[in-house]
């Protein structure tokens, strides 16, 4: 009788039924997508940031002490470099695939054929790598200076040209002062070869970079004879911002317990990540750059702070909706309830059938909903970020357990105010 | 005026007699209407709160000289272009080399307050150094050195304009100073030792002379394009030049944020307001009866439907009312609680906020009624 009742209710008044359930489910797909989202934006936000470049540098224990003081008096920088051969070994850390992106750096002074000498680097612009553990990459400045703005002629890309090809880029500055434009080739006169370079293209850094010629690794390893050796690293590692135990464990790894050593060195703090390089890359100091790596962490933040705030804002809204709909539902019944008790229906048979009814509505307004909610934010995700929002299984019990109560929390009042009244007065229309 | 009244009447009857109803109906605009004023206040705000939060990457715009030096006097009048209220914060930089045991290393003379405020990712072991006589200096002059904070050193200056036979016979000028701080960025600064401007003119030559200024503005890369332009025409002596590193990136990120919190502002109206209609279309739908009663009684289409309408437009303006000031209130919190800083309160949020409400409750209001109208009285009365 009990479930004669319900698919009555449900095949008589479905357009009344259907009206809850398309409310129910815009509630849910609100609360679905938002929390989607919030759950993904410091991933997405993080993965934006690395615009602004590296955010870990890699420099050989002993220059970091005394070569770059040295450079000041303009003397030739000391001996100690860290070993090419040693860069795959970067993706192998704990936190491997946290790091998005790396390029190694070799500077050398090399004269031009009107006797100046010009600061020139060797670095990956897109150098792709097949990783020990089987996977690839393809790393290099191209990402990593993604604020150059190539003036004339496009990114140089070493998979095309070869690893030490006679290609370079020059800044804008440089190729001012000695009219060259892309296509045109450059002299080189370093302290072991000299090599004709043709410029591949002109880009304009807004800064140092303009006065200087960017080549590929090998090619300006070979001018001054460094073979296999580099000066620097860049790395750009997505990281945790720091908290207490990151600036402790930064300063000295030593005064940690075990426990907290292990939750250091298991997070992705810049720190805990600076730690992973120097065990693996032979007499090297990491560090991470603050200008870049504190402000990610203020911006990421904010970001999820924001993103929180506005998630709860529409939790509340989605969840004042449906109990407002639910009530205005269950209150519009009034004359049926009356019925109901006035033939002899007990109180509990008759809310426990209105909530039954409710709640099914409320099942299935869900269950659109929550895909309908995912839909949304993967539209938010492929438009805003242009990758698609992660789907997390703790937005399910979260949606559910909301839907439920609020439900509940709707029907319920009503409910109980309707039984309340006198059968007779309802039934004769005076509320 | 007798029908006006009438009609006045009947309205606030039906809101105040049918109480728990309207004030489900009320409760659900307001809602709405909330969220639509606070969504959109946060959405108008983020750029300029969010602006401000990236200013913590540094500098975004450098001063250098246009001939060969510039003074300070030139920085400063070029800084005053730029609104106060956009200054960040403002650094001049004079670079001299200076030595320490005999051993090279740059000595910068720097506003010590401009720079904490240009550059706010500088990490200080110890204090920024506040009187005469203080300096820090960079992490890896520390290191080198064995420097500590609290620590004495001296510094040496030998004048450029020294021949080979003053060098022999004059001694250099020396100072010593009180090591306040140890700087930490990661970057190229550590190598410096940072010092003020007075005390390093003291030490070096008095030509109030600076070779850079960094200037961290807040403003959009156009806002700065044009405050380039202002500068480099009004102070001849400055060329002032963008950090194409901060602002190409910052206008990369802070696009793809507004982009996202636009996004979800619509989805969330978008669905809040479906929400707020059906919820309306129910509460109307429930008076199919009292439709029915008043045509059998012989009102016209057009007066039901009026009264109806007027009833809930009434509500939509004490929804929108209620709404755009609950909606103000959340977004300051969330201002306050995220950014710390209080949001820029925007009239015309409050007209809008109030018309979409109407319209939204007008809207959907009117199908259940209109499709009351249509249908005989009698079988309304009759309950089917």
């Amino acid at each position: 009788m009990f479930l004669r009742m319900i698919r009555g209710t449900l095949l008589r008044q479905w357009k009344k039924m259907l009206m809850i359930a398309f409310t129910i489910a815009l509630g849910a797909s609100l609360a679905s997508a938002m929390l989607s989202v919030m759950l993904d934006v410091e991933d997405k936000v993080n993965q934006e940031l690395k615009t602004y470049g590296a955010n870990i540098t890699v420099v050989p224990k002993a220059a970091s002490v005394l070569n770059e003081l040295y450079e000041v008096e303009g003397g030739e920088a000391s001996g100690a470099y860290l070993a090419e051969g040693e860069l795959g070994k970067i993706k192998t850390i704990f936190w491997a695939f946290n790091i998005v992106d790396y390029a190694p750096f070799v500077n050398v002074n090399a004269a031009l054929d009107d006797g100046s000498t010009v600061k020139t680097v060797g670095s990956w612009f897109n150098h792709h790598m097949e990783l020990p553990t089987g996977e690839q990459l393809d790393a290099g400045i191209t990402s990593l200076r993604s604020w150059w703005e190539i003036v004339q002629g496009a990114w140089l890309d070493e998979q095309k040209e070869g690893d030490d090809a006679d290609v370079c880029m020059i800044g804008t500055a440089l190729a001012k002062k000695l009219g060259k434009s892309a296509g045109d080739t450059l002299h080189l006169t370093g302290s072991e070869s000299d090599r004709s370079l043709r410029i591949v293209g002109i880009y304009d850094a807004g800064g140092d970079e303009d006065d200087q010629i960017y080549a590929p690794l090998n090619t300006v390893q070979a001018l001054d004879g460094l073979d296999g050796k580099i000066d620097s690293i860049e790395v750009s590692a997505l990281t945790t911002p720091d908290n207490e135990l990151a600036e402790k464990a930064a300063k000295d790894p030593g005064s940690l317990t075990v426990s907290q050593y292990e939750t250091w060195y298991c997070t992705a703090y810049a720190s805990a990540i600076c730690w992973q390089i120097q065990e693996v890359i032979t007499d090297s100091v990491a560090s991470p750059v603050r200008q870049v790596a504190d402000s990610e962490g203020a911006i990421l933040e904010k970001t999820k702070l924001l993103m929180i705030l506005i998630t709860i804002l529409s939790l509340i809204g989605a969840a004042l909706g449906i109990c407002n709909l639910v009530t205005a539902s269950v209150m519009e019944r009034s004359s049926e309830i009356g019925l109901m008790k006035a033939i002899g229906a007990q109180n509990g048979a008759v809310s426990g059938l209105v909530l039954t009814e409710i709640c099914m509505t409320a099942v299935i307004g869900g269950v659109v909903g929550f895909f309908a909610g995912f839909g949304f934010a993967q539209i938010i995700g492929h438009t805003v970020f242009g990758s698609s929002i992660t789907m997390r299984p703790v937005v399910i019990p979260i949606v559910a357990i909301l839907v439920i109560l609020v439900t509940l929390a709707g029907s319920i009042p009503a409910i109980r105010m309707l039984l309340r009244l006198r059968p007779a007065e309802v039934l004769h229309g005076g509320r | 005026m007798k029908k006006r009244q009438m009609f006045l009447r009947m309205i606030t009857a039906s809101l105040m007699r049918r109480r728990s109803r309207m004030l489900v109906a009320l409760l659900s605009i307001a809602i709405g209407a909330t969220i639509l004023s606070g969504l959109v206040t946060i959405y108008y705000d983020v750029p300029r709160q969010m602006g401000a939060q990236f200013r913590s990457y540094g500098a975004n715009m450098i001063f250098v000289p246009a001939d060969t030096a510039f003074t300070e006097q030139d920085v400063r009048q070029g800084a005053a272009v730029i609104q106060a209220a956009d200054l960040v914060g403002i650094a001049p930089y004079r670079y001299e080399n200076v030595r320490i045991n005999g051993i090279p290393v740059v000595a910068a003379g720097t506003d010590m307050q401009g720079a904490q405020a240009a550059s706010p990712y500088w990490h200080v072991d110890g204090a920024w150094p506040a009187k005469d006589g203080e300096l820090m200096v960079g992490a890896k002059v520390a290191e080198s050195f064995r420097l500590k904070v609290g620590g004495e050193i001296e510094l040496s200056y030998t004048p450029e304009t020294r021949t080979q036979e003053e060098l022999k016979t004059v001694q250099d000028q020396t100072c010593t100073y009180q090591i306040t701080g140890i700087l930490d960025t990661g970057g190229s600064e550590e190598e410096y030792v940072y010092m003020s401007l007075p005390d390093l003119a003291k030490l070096t030559v008095d030509d109030g002379k600076v070779d850079v200024a960094e200037l961290s503005v807040s403003g959009g890369a156009e806002q700065l394009e044009k405050y380039i332009e202002q500068i480099n025409a009004a102070v001849p002596a400055v060329t002032a030049r963008t950090v194409k590193r901060v602002t190409a990136s910052e206008t990369t990120v802070l696009t793809k944020l507004q982009a996202l919190v636009l996004l979800v502002t619509i989805v969330v109206l978008a669905l809040t307001m479906i929400c707020v209609a059906t919820t309306m279309t129910a509460v109307v739908a429930e008076r199919r009866r009292e439709i029915g009663l008043r045509k059998a009684i012989g009102a016209s289409d057009k007066s039901i439907v009026g009264e109806f309408l007027g009833e809930n437009l009434l509500l939509g303006l004490l929804g929108g009312i209620i709404g755009s000031l609950l909606g103000f209130i959340f977004a300051q919190q969330v201002s306050i609680h995220v950014f710390s800083s209080s949001i820029s309160f925007r009239l015309w949020i409050v007209p809008v906020t109030i018309l979409v409400s109407i319209a939204v409750t007008g809207l959907a209001s009117l199908l259940p009624i209109r499709s009351a109208t249509e249908v005989d009285p009698a079988l309304v009365l009759k309950g089917e």
